[in-house]
């Protein structure tokens, strides 16, 4: 026993070495970084059609498409400007084909050619993202050159001096070039801070309500709609109207597979991002044309406002509508929900661009099917200013700016801010900006003048049906889109030190009231106890001072 | 704790081990210094002075991962008020003591059945030690895999079964449930391996001497074989118990806590508040109640062992 | 028990418990094996036998290798748990000799015994903080040697107290002869004691070296880029997209079956390792 031990010991010690070492040796002899700026379209293993329709998986067998961004950047030896530094990213945790991180892998080759500077791409889970960088920020480590980060942590990011404007850069000619104006004002001042310029644009968050054109159409199901709601079936406008579509829609086959399927999807994971869903859902019950600002805190004593009777309706009817959906989504992430309506599964959503994006890709079965709207409103809502119920005459719709709108930020310790912005540039130009958000697997949605179809932007119709898009798909994605973020009212992002915090109180009380470990407004007190413990904690006066500020009441 | 390692053998107290130890004086000490001492001033340096160093924390409050305030005792007295911290600390109590309780249970029970001669019992018993290894976190995501609600194994094989699909993950009964099993399938081996290695070094005399006077098997076992392994079994459910209080890995991969705080244990709710929410002062508040709790059932329970063993 | 004739019926529920048991043990693994090999579109029909049932592929395998982070986790990982097995075993060793050979007096050897066993019993959280901030001090955030520090220090206590009765075990007669012979405590210890320990050394180097390999709360929190080991990477295999089963399949099976294949080789000292020595297996 005891030389077999030995041995085999030895044995696997190398071997693991020896896996282990390869890696190390040789830097990664990937394609040359490219010449033309042709769109080049990679071979790629051709993916049986009988993969496609497969349960479960049908949408992740998407591939990530032969449409690749045009190279903008001229390889620049011998004089490299940047030779042997490094630029480390940190990112969502997504693969080298999956949102946000994919474009990275994608442009490593060209960035690292345009600037004799190398990239290194750090991937963790959403969950860990913030921590991480606020600790290697805190304790001014500086392993992380840029994240890529989550609008509402630019509170603490700046509040806290981590990170650094990019004003000088943006002006000089050296760097590539993009144009802040063309990003749409909602979107815009997420980059901004006092100001100054924090984020280079990215991604542009909003949710918007997917819908099943098809089904909407389809004269026997408008006959039958019609007969048990006593109104025609049409877009839903208000939640109420939401919720008849998703409860007559739920149980029936949608997808011609035989089996019932669901009115609506969701993704309610704690710690999966579950919290954007109920903001976008709930503003229409709070924010209004006499209260468009309040929603989270009262600006003179920082009370939270979160369990007032119009958060607790919005909540009750969220936790109402979920039972018109899959009881699995309580676990799911945003994947498996945006999988559920590709499968054809789903009559009903809301969610952010990815996912009409995603419908037009191969493995999707609702290509040219995929309708597109803002998010529903209400008929009343609370005014916090008031205390009282107001109603509407026409359907009261917020827009939003909900999600990370994923975009860098240059770490304050960098030690190579400059080559730094050149990436965040690199990838910020409008050429490559249009293919990416043209793309559904790449995660970077659509926010600029120059995404939106002409009248509304810039674009032409046939850079997007060159991408796959059906049109009817398009001209209601990119209008939704266009009406979501120019809408009058505009839900309140929160941007303030702590928000991480905040934010991931609410998400975990929101799946309890989901989940019916309690009542919605338990769910929701609860969730103000927590917030003021927040408060607290960072110094009431502070805190109130930034909120004041966010709000631009001063 | 020395006095636990007795008695399953021959009692061989190291103090009177070595007389050639005696009487060299200042030398032997010197030679003994240079044995104990590098551990000894190891564990000193990576337990003792962390905890020190982080002691004037406590009292402190942060603001972007700086002290911005000194709270004096407020974090002690949050741990009183919290009402998410006595979630935590209902669910790590659940947690413990269903998996202690089942995994003593199943691991005894399947020892006492397999405990005889037959053919294979190595191989068996090198199967057996596998989960041991695992590493947990692995089986976390694993179990995201094999729970999956909608054509998962597991639900495949109720539904083949005739069963109705379990919401494994979305429902809060059983996702605490799924973290449970996870620790069954790593833990309970662990049980049945000491059992079946101590039943096997039970004196089989004693037990030719009852069947002489016409013991039947319950009574071989209720008079004979349970008084034997009692400190064995205490001895598990001592370093059960200890290791289930840990239990940080599998809930934080498995169901990060959800729905809502129905799996999220005691570990991992202060690791959200030292790492996610920089609220290092009451993270650290947390960790020494923890502690508290442990040594508290640490001790209460040795003397119960100490007492069984003398 | 020692019964001298099992009943057929006895028999039969013998076989069903251990076929059970092997299964429930088992499946997992094979289930992560399963998927490892399966492309993405037949993750959940239900085949069960590759080749016969479905054409393997070991594309996920391949692409999972190619990622230098991947590799440079498996490096991370190695270099860590041998590390840390190796600095726990030396340095519990020559406590373990002096616990089984000099009598101490202030604090008594039980004690100190008691004092290492402690090191398992106190709860890993307790100490993130305090261990962050020390190696934020040390300039060891982000590094493989801190992992190796930490987990040396948490599994020091196998080697101490599983070795110390092993030395206890020998018989005296040997060393003392040694000694007489002219021998130093050191020269006893190294030409005499240490040989006759050895497959339990190395037992126990296995049991310090899977713990570190498993070791997850540290790794997750001292880490942050290129010291990520295993256990952290395999965080990455579920993402925004949801689940990807293929990567869960091989990334689990590079992160479990190197410390459960050395675990199987250090088999005989497994039940002792793991009950620190209390219960002989």
């Amino acid at each position: 026993m005891r030389r077999k031990t030995v041995f085999a010991l030895v044995f696997l010690m190398i071997a693991s070495l020896l896996i282990a070492a390869c890696g190390g040796a040789q830097p990664q002899p990937t394609e040359k970084p490219a010449k033309p700026t042709e769109p080049q379209p990679t071979e790629e293993p051709k993916v049986e059609p009988t993969a496609v329709a497969e349960e479960g998986q049908a949408a992740k067998e998407v591939e990530a498409g032969e449409l690749l961004p045009p190279i903008v950047a001229e390889p620049c030896a011998p004089d490299c400007p940047f030779e042997g530094q490094t630029v480390s990213v940190i990112v969502n945790t997504a693969g080298a084909k999956g949102p946000i991180s994919g474009p990275f892998y994608e442009v490593r080759d060209e960035f690292e050619a345009a600037t004799g500077a190398t990239l290194e791409i750090v991937e963790v889970p959403f969950a860990e993202h913030f921590p991480k960088l606020m600790t290697d920020m805190t304790t001014e480590t500086g392993q992380y050159d840029t994240s890529i980060a989550g609008a509402w942590w630019l509170g603490e990011l700046v509040g806290g001096d981590f990170v650094m404007p990019y004003d000088e850069y943006y002006d000089d000619p050296s760097f590539p070039q993009w144009d802040i104006e063309n990003v749409l004002p909602g979107p815009r001042d997420l980059l901004t801070w006092g100001g100054k310029k924090y984020m280079v644009a990215n991604d542009q968050d909003g949710q918007v309500m997917y819908y099943r054109r098809d089904l909407l159409a389809d004269p026997e199901h408008q006959a039958a709609f019609k007969d048990e709601y006593g109104y025609d079936l049409d877009v839903p406008q208000t939640w109420a109207q939401f919720r008849d579509v998703a409860e007559y829609f739920n149980g029936k086959d949608l997808n011609g597979d035989g089996k019932a399927d669901s009115g609506l999807t969701l993704h309610l994971k704690v710690g999966g991002q579950g919290m954007f869903h109920f903001m976008s859902f709930s503003a229409p019950f709070v924010i209004g044309p006499e209260n468009s600002k309040l929603y989270w805190f009262d600006p003179e004593t920082m009370e939270p406002l979160l369990d007032s009777p119009g958060h607790v309706r919005a909540l009750e009817t969220l936790v109402d509508l979920t039972q018109f959906g899959p009881e699995a989504m309580m676990a799911w992430s945003l994947g498996e929900s945006w999988d559920h309506f590709l499968r054809g599964e789903a009559a009903l959503t809301f969610t952010w661009g990815d996912l009409g994006a995603l419908a037009q890709q191969e493995g999707s079965q609702v290509l040219g099917k995929t309708g597109a709207a803002p998010i529903p409103g209400t008929t009343e809502y609370y005014n916090l200013q008031t205390g009282e119920w107001v109603k509407t005459e026409e359907p009261n719709m917020v827009g939003n700016t909900t999600g990370g709108s994923w975009a860098g930020v240059i770490s304050k310790f960098s030690d190579a801010p400059e080559a730094t912005y050149y990436l965040l540039a690199l990838m910020a130009t409008e050429e490559k900006s249009l293919i990416y958000a043209a793309r559904g697997w790449d995660g970077v949605d659509p926010g600029r003048y120059s995404h939106f179809l002409e009248p509304q932007g810039t674009a032409g119709i046939d850079e997007y049906l060159a991408a796959g898009w059906d049109e009817a798909d398009i001209r209601d994605y990119t209008s939704a889109y266009y009406e979501n973020f120019n809408a009058e009212e505009q839900f309140p992002y929160l941007r303030i030190p702590g928000t991480f915090e905040y934010w991931t109180q609410l998400d975990i009380h929101l799946s309890e009231a989901a989940t019916g470990q309690a009542t919605p407004e338990e769910a929701l007190k609860a969730t103000v106890v927590d917030f003021e413990e927040v408060t607290n904690r960072l110094g009431r006066e502070e805190q109130l001072q930034s909120y004041k500020e966010s709000l631009g009441f001063e | 704790m020395a006095e636990t390692t007795g008695p399953l053998q021959p009692t061989q107290d190291g103090t009177d081990a070595v007389p050639a130890a005696k009487g060299v004086g200042t030398r032997t000490d010197r030679t003994k210094a240079i044995f104990l001492g590098p551990a000894a001033i190891w564990v000193l340096a990576f337990t003792i002075f962390p905890l020190l160093y982080a002691g004037p924390r406590k009292m402190a409050s942060f603001r972007y991962g700086k002290i911005n305030q000194f709270v004096g005792l407020g974090n002690f007295a949050r741990l009183f008020r919290d009402s998410n911290l006595h979630t935590a600390l209902r669910v790590t109590l659940v947690f413990v003591v269903s998996t202690v309780a089942l995994e003593m249970i199943l691991g005894f029970a399947l020892a006492l059945l397999l405990n005889r001669e037959i053919r294979g019992k190595n191989t068996l018993r090198a199967i057996m030690t596998l989960p041991l290894f695992a590493t947990p976190v692995a089986m976390g995501y694993l179990g995201i895999t094999m729970y999956y609600e909608q054509n998962g194994p597991i639900n495949s094989l109720i539904r083949a079964l005739g069963g109705d699909i379990v919401p494994w993950l979305s429902n809060p009964f059983w996702a605490l449930v799924a973290v449970i099993i996870v620790d069954l399938w790593q833990w309970t081996p662990f049980v049945f391996l000491v059992s079946i290695a101590a039943l096997q070094g039970l004196p089989l005399d004693l037990y030719e001497a009852a069947q002489v006077d016409g013991a039947s098997g319950f009574d071989l076992f209720r008079y004979v074989t349970l008084p034997l392994m009692l400190p064995t079994l205490w001895l598990i459910l001592l370093l059960r118990l200890v290791e289930a209080f840990k239990v940080f890995d599998v809930p934080i991969s498995l169901t990060l806590g959800g729905p809502g705080r129905a799996t999220e244990v005691y570990s991992l709710f202060t690791y959200r508040t030292a790492l996610r929410f920089f609220n290092h002062g009451y993270a650290a508040a947390q960790g020494f109640l923890l502690l508290f709790i442990v040594m508290l059932m640490v001790s209460l329970l040795f003397g119960r062992i100490r007492e069984i063993y003398e | 028990m020692r019964e001298k004739s099992i009943p057929i019926a006895g028999r039969v529920v013998l076989v069903i418990a251990i076929i059970c048991m092997l299964l429930w043990v088992l499946f997992p693994f094979y289930w992560a094996f399963l998927n490892s090999i399966k492309k993405p579109a037949e993750t959940f029909e239900p085949t069960w036998v590759p080749f016969l049932q479905f054409q393997p592929t070991l594309e996920h395998w391949r692409s999972e290798l190619a990622i230098p982070e991947t590799r440079r986790a498996l490096l991370n990982s190695t270099i860590i748990s041998i590390g840390a097995a190796t600095l726990a075993v030396v340095l519990g060793t020559l406590a373990a000799y002096a616990l089984a050979r000099f009598q101490f007096n202030r604090p008594q050897n039980g004690t100190l015994t008691t004092w290492f066993l402690s090191q398992r019993v106190l709860p890993p959280v307790v100490f993130v903080i305090p261990f962050f901030l020390l190696m934020r001090q040390l300039k060891l955030l982000d590094s493989v040697w801190s992992l190796v520090l930490l987990n040396a220090t948490f599994t020091l206590p196998f080697p101490v107290i599983i070795l110390s009765q092993m030395f206890r075990e020998l018989p005296k007669e040997l060393e003392e002869a040694a000694l007489v012979d002219g021998a130093t405590r050191f020269q006893s210890f190294f030409r005499v004691a240490l040989p006759l320990v050895v497959p339990g050394l190395v037992a126990t180097w296995i049991i310090c070296m899977a713990f570190s390999w498993n070791e997850f709360l540290f790794a997750l929190t001292l880490t942050s880029q290129s010291a990520i080991p295993m256990p952290v990477i395999i965080a990455g295999a579920e993402h925004t997209r949801g689940v990807q089963f293929w990567y869960v399949g091989v990334r689990v099976l590079l992160t479990m079956l190197p410390p459960v294949i050395l675990a199987l080789l250090a088999q005989r000292y497994i039940v002792r390792g793991l009950t620190l020595g209390a219960v002989k297996g």
